[in-house]
């Protein structure tokens, strides 16, 4: 396996770290300090976390400055990330854009329009923003994964789902 | 109650009720879920997990253990058919299971997949019994501040180990354990980064993160990065039993394959991938025809599909004896723990000995469950599996819009799924750990709590941490685990400069 190089790159992820970080300790200034009943209270935690995170992108910096160039060495073990093993594709940001753009007004109308009417509008629109469906999957998935997913939840786990316009043709 | 006892109620209990359906539910979804090249044993498992909440806890937990033994099989079954392995974990089954497809004996290859992985994952519940029940007893002497010193020096090693960077992967860690700190203080009542949200102040939903963090980062990167779809193969595809003389000839990889799957299923951090691969290695040394390693042995399937299983039990170790998760599964499930008002920790056997009893009985009936499921379910996962990706994904996402939502039936639920799904998605871009957060996560409470409890027993005196000598060993292997990785770049930093001043 290769090891891979420090890249420059790295800089503004260590600096976004550093900001989190202290914007962390900041926030949890707000929150009352200890009491004799708990000397340590709810405050010192995160402050600690915050700053943990915030030493944590100083660290980064100072290696990506001191060792640019120099071999990194990876991880012993990769159990997690599925993405380390399928070779993603090229990045197309629209596409994450749009699904997480979709998905928001999907949110939106669940509750208001009602699940039956949202979902299979939301699936076309997952469908169309991924391309590569075949036509017919484009009326077939989304009758499918909606009535299967209703089915699912309205009969078989008994949790009702939001009906909205549909209220007076549907039980609650 | 003796051991024997426990156990026979834990097997009363575990088929007690929807027991049964809901175990063959958990091992047909976690095939299914595995067989997807994409959707890991923890993303099937998180998946699970909002649908385990209308369950007792008990049940909850063994459907979650049919998902992850499922889905420890069913990443084999892409590996072998398609040479695609469907889990990381299933990734070294390929070499010789995708050449026994090419020589005509797939059917056998997925047959000694799905028996030598049952008797691996069988053989690790029962040393998994033999090892928890004796360590319980040990962590029954430790105090408060043992337990914060345990669960510091358990997040550290899983930080450091899992991840490309120890910094990105340690970062990832508190960011896991800053996320427990939102809401209200269980000990004070104060209000912690609630940002005047009454939706706050019960804290995050670990559900939603946990599905954001894991499966709805890997939907986006399946969106945002998409890949060359493998072909899979038409017609039909059936499992044969492999006959007593076929398995006698695969007995030797078959317990390198336990015994491998068991020891690096024990160390936290170390998994499925790293088992399989060990165990192949390792078989392929033992055996007796090694030259047929690679060119279609049955040896090569059974050494990795026998550890990939065989980790279960292993990673379970630590997770019951002493509340570390092993690995993202054993993560999730201590997650389901939380879900229905347990604490996990190192006492959870002795506080809820028939919880862990029915988990054990249920993780026999589960991997018993493994060979008629598997049987059965096989073309249901070529039928997904032939299914275009879009529909894949937008069936997934809309799994966990309703999944999560129907958790509490409130917005705010798929909202956060989405919003951490987000993050995970730009966590695992810039090379940090959603799961190291996710650790984190399940542990925090833990930590603070044990933290904050420590120093009120010493009157707010930090040497109560060096003063007891288990905590100050624990607290020193933590640092050694953090200043590990460093010493170990500086030095190979050393070499590579020394190779290269002896090139030039």
């Amino acid at each position: 396996m290769n090891a891979p190089t420090r890249p420059l790159r790295e800089l503004p992820v260590a600096a976004f770290l550093v900001a989190f970080g202290s914007l962390v300790v900041a926030g949890a200034r707000n929150i009352p300090s200890g009491v004799p009943t708990d000397p340590l209270g709810p405050r010192a935690f995160p402050m600690a976390l915050g700053a943990g995170i915030a030493c944590c992108g100083a660290l980064l910096a100072a290696a990506t400055a001191l060792f640019r160039g120099q071999t990194v060495r990876t991880g012993i073990l990769a159990d997690a990330d599925p993405d380390d093993e399928a070779a993603p594709g090229p990045f197309s940001p629209g596409r994450l854009i749009a699904a997480v753009g979709v998905t928001l007004g999907y949110l939106a109308a669940f509750e208001p329009v009602g699940y039956l009417i949202t979902t299979p509008l939301y699936v076309i629109a997952i469908l169309l923003i991924h391309g590569g469906a075949a036509r017919r999957s484009l009326w077939l998935a989304p009758t499918l994964i909606t009535a299967a997913l209703y089915a699912v939840f309205r009969f078989g786990l008994l949790i009702p789902v939001p009906v909205g316009l549909l209220e007076r043709l549907l039980p609650r | 109650m003796s051991f024997l006892e426990n156990l026979l109620a834990g097997f009363s209990a575990a088929v007690a009720g929807p027991g049964i359906p809901v175990m063959i539910a958990g091992v047909a979804w976690g095939t299914i879920g595995g067989a997807i090249p994409g959707i890991s044993g923890a993303v099937a498992m998180s998946l699970a997990l909002p649908y385990t909440l209308s369950l007792d806890a008990a049940t909850a937990l063994v459907m979650l253990a049919g998902v992850w033994a499922g889905a420890n099989y069913g990443g084999s079954i892409p590996a072998i058919l398609m040479r695609m392995p469907g889990t990381p974990g299933a990734a070294a089954a390929l070499f010789d299971g995708y050449e026994l497809k090419r020589q005509g004996l797939a059917a056998k290859a997925l047959g000694v997949s799905l028996v030598c992985g049952t008797i691996g994952g069988l053989i690790s519940v029962v040393v998994l019994m033999a090892l928890v029940v004796p360590l319980g007893s040990v962590v029954l002497a430790f105090g408060s501040p043992e337990v914060f010193a345990l669960a510091l020096f358990g997040l550290t090693l899983l930080a450091g180990l899992t991840e490309r960077s120890f910094l990105k992967g340690l970062a990832s860690g508190y960011f896991g354990l800053l996320l427990t700190t939102v809401g209200i203080d269980t000990l004070t009542g104060s209000l912690r980064f609630t940002f005047g949200r009454s939706e706050l102040l019960s804290g995050l939903d670990i559900v939603s993160v946990m599905v954001g963090l894991f499966a709805v980062s890997e939907m986006l990167v399946q969106i945002a990065h998409p890949s060359r779809r493998e072909a899979v193969p038409e017609g039909s595809a059936y499992t044969a039993f492999p006959t007593l003389a076929e398995l006698r000839s695969v007995w030797r990889a078959t317990a390198v394959g336990t015994v491998v799957g068991l020891i690096v299923g024990i160390m936290p951090g170390a998994g499925a991938t790293a088992s399989s691969f060990v165990a192949y290695n390792e078989a392929r040394r033992w055996s007796k025809r090694p030259d047929l390693f690679g060119k279609g042995s049955m040896e090569g399937v059974a050494a990795p599909e026998t550890a990939n299983n065989a980790v279960q039990g292993g990673d379970l170790v630590p997770t019951l004896a002493l509340g570390i998760p092993g690995s993202n599964s054993a993560a999730i499930m201590l997650a389901a723990l939380i879900l229905h008002g347990i604490v996990p920790g190192p006492f959870l056997l002795s506080k809820h000995t028939h919880l862990v009893f029915t988990l054990f009985a249920g993780l026999i009936l589960v991997n018993l469950l493994m060979i008629p499921v598997g049987l059965v379910i096989l073309r249901g996962c070529l039928l997904v599996l032939r299914l275009d990706r879009p529909v894949l994904i937008a069936a997934i996402l809309a799994m966990i819009v309703i999944g999560t939502y129907a958790a509490d039936l409130f917005l705010l639920n798929p909202l956060l799924a989405l919003f951490f799904g987000v993050v995970g998605y730009g966590m695992r871009r810039c090379g940090f750990s959603p799961a190291a957060a996710v650790l984190g996560l399940v542990l925090g409470f833990l930590v603070e709590s044990e933290l904050r409890r420590s120093l009120l027993i010493s009157y707010g005196s930090w040497t109560i941490f060096v003063a007891r000598p288990i905590s100050a060993v624990l607290l020193a292997l933590t640092l050694g685990a953090v200043l590990y990785p460093a010493v170990m770049y500086l030095r190979s930093r050393r070499h590579t400069q020394a190779a290269a001043t002896g090139l030039s």
